[in-house]
């Protein structure tokens, strides 16, 4: 090939431009008015009124979550500080002879040591820590993946994690069981809660993954019968931390 | 069974091919009646159902009335997160810029999450042609790939295969006899396709949303497949309908409401991912390369056209689907293109918008307006069935029988004399024809009709003819219970106090 994969994406994308703009104004032409230039009036934007100010109190904020969260399959505990939390999982991953798993490399992970709670065997390995290894594998491989919520929604049942170079799309999404940490100053009442920090923070600030997860992977292709680890996690602990 | 798809040319004929399936109408009916349940119940439940309809419909209104700024918008934005957008004219132009990328990046396997646009294009046939490997992951989506059909519903891909079946198909894939059992069944597709998902080298995704002020794309989805196909191959594809945007993430709020709920009475999906560009720098997953491809295919001419602007607005819920009298009888197939239902007797017309072709869908309605009533967004699909009629008559292609009697309909309907003397004439007629009560001859208008069911014989005495009589009868039956039944009823009454009755659960 003459061409090299960058000059090719180079001339397709000068192709698109020159195409944007044909498109543009065909749709402008079929509309049967001038191009629309500026930002037009919004008057609609987002939810209606009535619904925006709404909001659970704290306890009712994480009363609501674990329902909704356990009414989708979804496991629930509230645990008071980290140290519970270490616990926790330290049980989990020996009631179900848990050997690889995978985790975030975050502070709040690091505070658990988990690698000295886990029983004997188990291996820990921490996202996208040290080169030359294959991340994807490691978390395909998981038993237990391992997050720190950034965001979670008691209305709809949600935990939202952002990707970054420490934290790894595939943590939350390849493991067999996962397990998100939510300190409750992050549980939000609405979905819509989280989603204007997205507009405020603006493109430039977006992470390349948004993940909103409510519950374990399922699917009712089969007869209709509900069906849980289809793809993603089976089953997934959300872990209420405060 | 596998030649549902494409077998019968006509709506009526590939209708009769799902109406003497008698599971595939079963399956139909439960499925859409719980989605049908659950939606009832998601949005009940949730509450001011209509003020988010009405607020779904001005979000989805406004934007596609400006739709050359947000989709200019999204476009330049993306480009910024560092896409290679593209645009396609044509279903064949999309097509072509799909398989230009897998001959570039030289690849074998492409691992596929549920995208209708997709299925428009025959996406899948094209890069088979070219020795590209096309695999859906999505559960349903894969077994209907392996028995090489169509999905039948937007939602529920597979909805016209019972486990056994299913368990026949992953078998022969497998090599190995699995049980008919779901958990089994799903069990070995998981482990299949994750060694997929790893080796595949193009990841391909439908769109439901594309967020124009940051140049996101939102996926929703409840497997985890979608996440896979854009988070671990290099090379990721989306193709999106030209139509998919919104402004802001504060407006995905709005459709994040209705959506799941309206598709499967969920709160929300599994999983919604909002996808901002390829892996950034330091990123140990994402794709490194990622294209949108926007297609119109035919979108663009509902624009200012004001009949069928409002169809932009669908949000592919399948609603009006689990809502329709129609779809619930003669299922998915029966309609012949890649969108059924309601949604499909209009939009896959509309997109051809080729008058020839429009086909004998649009009659498989009964105008009875579920579907506008199920609409998330309000689109008003029984009227826009009605102007694809007329428009269908306009252009000479109606039923010149079906005119004429309308015409002798009219004629008959607006005098009275000759209403009567009609009927009159029919009930002597119909003697020829009457078998135990009903009609079951095939004959002239009730051709159609009768292939399916029994017209009912003309009674002899009309309701209008009746009335007087019916009248009384109402009014004489509410002052005075039969004293025989009355005695009937208390003796039962009695025999029940008395443990007798034969009806004991002793």
């Amino acid at each position: 090939m003459a061409e090299s994969h960058r000059d090719w994406l180079e001339r397709m994308d000068a192709e698109s431009r020159a195409k944007q703009e044909a498109f543009m104004n065909g749709i402008a032409a079929k509309l049967r008015r001038p191009r629309a230039v500026q930002a037009p009036e919004h008057p609609f934007r987002g939810a209606p009124d009535f619904w925006n100010g709404f909001e659970w109190p704290l306890e009712e904020r994480i009363r609501k979550f674990m329902e909704n969260f356990q009414a989708v399959g979804g496991h629930v505990a509230r645990l008071p500080d980290l140290q519970a939390v270490r616990a926790f999982i330290a049980d989990k991953a020996a009631e179900m002879n848990a050997k690889y798993v995978i985790r975030q490399n975050v502070a709040e992970l690091d505070a658990l040591e988990l690698e000295s709670a886990l029983p004997e065997g188990a291996r820990v390995s921490v996202w996208n820590r040290g080169e030359g290894e294959h991340w994807k594998a490691r978390a395909a491989e998981a038993d237990f993946g391992v997050v720190v919520a950034d965001y979670a929604a008691a209305y709809t049942g949600s935990v939202t994690v952002l990707s970054a170079k420490d934290k790894g799309r595939s943590v939350s999404l390849l493991p067999t069981v996962l397990i998100a940490i939510i300190p409750v100053e992050r549980l939000k009442t609405r979905l819509g809660e989280i989603l204007k920090d997205f507009d405020r923070a603006g493109r430039e600030n977006l992470p390349a993954g948004i993940h909103f997860i409510s519950g374990p992977s399922r699917s009712s292709d089969i007869e209709n019968d509900l069906t849980i680890g289809v793809h993603g996690p089976g089953i997934v602990y959300a872990l209420l931390v405060g | 069974m596998s030649g549902a798809a494409t077998a019968g040319s006509s709506v009526k004929e590939r209708a009769k091919l799902a109406l003497n399936d008698e599971f595939l109408r079963k399956a139909v009916k439960f499925t859409t009646e719980r989605l049908r349940n659950g939606k009832k119940a998601a949005s009940e439940q949730h509450g001011h159902w209509d003020e988010w309809r009405e607020r779904g419909r001005q979000i989805r209104l406004h934007t596609i009335a400006h739709l050359d700024y947000y989709l200019n918008l999204f476009a330049d934005n993306a480009r910024k997160n560092g896409v290679h957008i593209h645009f396609a004219d044509t279903g064949a132009e999309a097509v072509k810029i799909a398989l230009e990328i897998a001959r570039r990046v030289q690849a074998k396997t492409v691992v596929k999450s549920k995208s209708m646009v997709t299925e428009e294009l025959h996406l899948n046939h094209a890069l088979d042609s070219i020795g590209v490997e096309a695999i859906e992951t999505d559960l349903g989506e894969y077994i209907i790939q392996l028995a090489g059909e169509m999905p039948s519903h937007i939602v529920i891909p597979a909805i016209h295969k019972n486990r056994y079946q299913i368990a026949e198909l992953l078998s022969a894939d497998a090599g190995e006899t699995l049980s008919p059992d779901t958990t089994v069944l799903a069990g070995y597709v998981r482990k299949k396709l994750r060694e997929k998902f790893l080796e595949a080298d193009i990841g391909m995704t439908g769109c439901n949303f594309a967020i124009a002020e940051t140049g996101s794309m939102v996926l929703f989805e409840n497997e985890g497949n979608a996440r896979m196909v854009s988070t671990l191959p290099k090379t990721q594809i989306t193709l999106m309908g030209m139509e998919r945007i919104v402004p802001s993430w504060a407006d995905l709020e709005v459709m994040a409401t209705l959506l799941p709920r309206s598709a499967t009475g969920q709160k929300l999906t599994v999983y919604l991912s909002g996808i901002t560009g390829p892996r950034r720098e330091t990123d140990a997953d994402g794709p490194e390369e990622m294209h949108i491809i926007i297609v119109d295919n035919g979108r663009s001419l509902q624009l200012g056209d004001p009949e069928f602007q409002e169809l932009l607005n669908c949000i592919r819920c399948g609603a009006c689907l689990n809502a329709c009298p129609v779809y619930r009888h003669i299922g998915g197939h029966a309609y012949g293109g890649t969108y059924s239902g309601p949604i499909g007797a209009v939009l896959t017309p509309a997109l051809k918008k080729n008058v020839a072709e429009w086909d004998d869908i649009a009659n498989a309605s009964s105008l009875c307006g579920a579907c506008y009533e199920a609409c998330p967004v309000k689109i008003p699909l029984h009227e826009m069935l009605i102007y694809l009629r007329r428009r269908k008559v306009e252009a000479g292609r109606g039923n010149a029988l079906e005119s004429a009697g309308m015409k002798g309909f009219a004629a008959v309907m607006g005098n009275a004399k000759r209403y009567k003397a009609a009927l009159k004439l029919g009930r002597i007629g119909q003697k020829l024809v009457v078998r135990d009560g009903g009609i079951r001859a095939k004959l002239g208008p009730l051709k159609g009709w009768n292939t399916y069911r029994v017209a009912p014989s003309l009674a002899k005495e009309t309701f209008r003819e009746r009335w007087d009589t019916l009248e009384q009868e109402i009014r004489a039956g509410l002052r005075e219970m039969d004293p025989d039944m009355k005695e009937r009823m208390e003796r039962l009454a009695r025999e029940r106090a008395e443990g007798k009755g034969g009806h004991g659960h002793g």
